[in-house]
């Protein structure tokens, strides 16, 4: 991978075909783990075109439960009522953004226009979170004990660092 | 992406025009977020200019926690939910300090 430029509003990079199939690769990750939380819980269609409908419980897995957090700290009566008319949503949107981001990886060389870059920044984030999870890494400094899995970390962390360098400016 | 008005000016509105308690959304330190991307987050969604975006990251990543919005339940609702699919932790809470 050769950085990240910007032409104007459009944001290009190459990736080797490695590169790139380890991205769509965590992508589809990705979604599959947050539709363990898109499920049709209640069956009522016209509730999970709205978005609306689903789980009141926060996930149990570590993952899922930092990509989808409580929004009250303090009230979990308000926090499940939020969580299930929004999380499903938020799920969708997610899952949304990390196609998109897969498939802007069709070509070893991609270019970003505004939107696939909203859609990079949040599913690298995303991806981050998910595998600081599975690395437990729960405060500033700390490293997982898996090398091959934390230096995939570090990478993804290089490549979102260095694209909001380039729109940053 | 839509730039939302100052913190400053939404306590205004918020102080003329609702007598209750405002509600306040925070943003909560962790150890993933890149320092650079959450300052971008706080430019891009709240419009903050980029020295208060900073003061308000480095407030996060030292304090643990910093507020970045205060309004209505229901507007700070809409910014915790942004900020989830920024995959910022955020919460609301009523502003009782």
């Amino acid at each position: 991978m050769i950085g990240f430029a910007r032409d104007g509003a459009v944001v290009s990079a190459r990736f080797t075909s490695d590169e790139a199939a380890i991205l769509v690769d965590l992508a589809s990750q990705l979604v599959q783990l947050l539709s363990e939380r898109g499920g049709d819980a209640t069956g009522d269609l016209l509730f999970a075109q709205l978005g609306i409908g689903g789980s009141a419980a926060a996930p149990l897995d570590p993952a899922l439960a930092r990509l989808l957090p409580d929004a009250y700290r303090d009230d979990m009566e308000a926090a499940s009522d939020h969580r299930r008319l929004t999380e499903r949503a938020l799920v969708e949107r997610k899952m949304a953004h990390a196609r998109a981001f897969a498939s802007t990886l069709e070509h070893h060389e991609v270019s970003l226009d505004g939107s696939a870059v909203q859609s990079w920044l949040r599913t690298l984030t995303d991806l981050r979170l998910a595998i600081a999870a599975r690395l437990q890494i729960e405060f500033d400094g700390d490293e997982g004990d898996d090398p091959a899995t934390q230096a995939l970390y570090d990478w993804l962390g290089y490549l979102q660092g260095t694209l909001i360098e380039v729109i940053d400016d | 992406m839509v730039s939302l008005p100052t913190l400053e000016r939404d306590l205004e509105v918020t102080i003329s025009e609702m007598p209750d308690t405002p509600w306040v959304t925070m943003v909560w330190n962790d150890p993933v977020n890149l320092q650079s991307y959450v300052s971008w987050v706080f430019r891009s969604y709240f419009g903050f200019e980029r020295s208060e975006a900073e003061r308000r990251m480095l407030l996060v990543h030292n304090e643990g926690r910093a507020v970045v919005a205060s309004g209505s339940r229901e507007q700070m609702e809409v910014h915790v939910e942004a900020m989830h699919d920024f995959g910022l932790w955020a919460t609301l809470a009523k502003d009782d300090q």
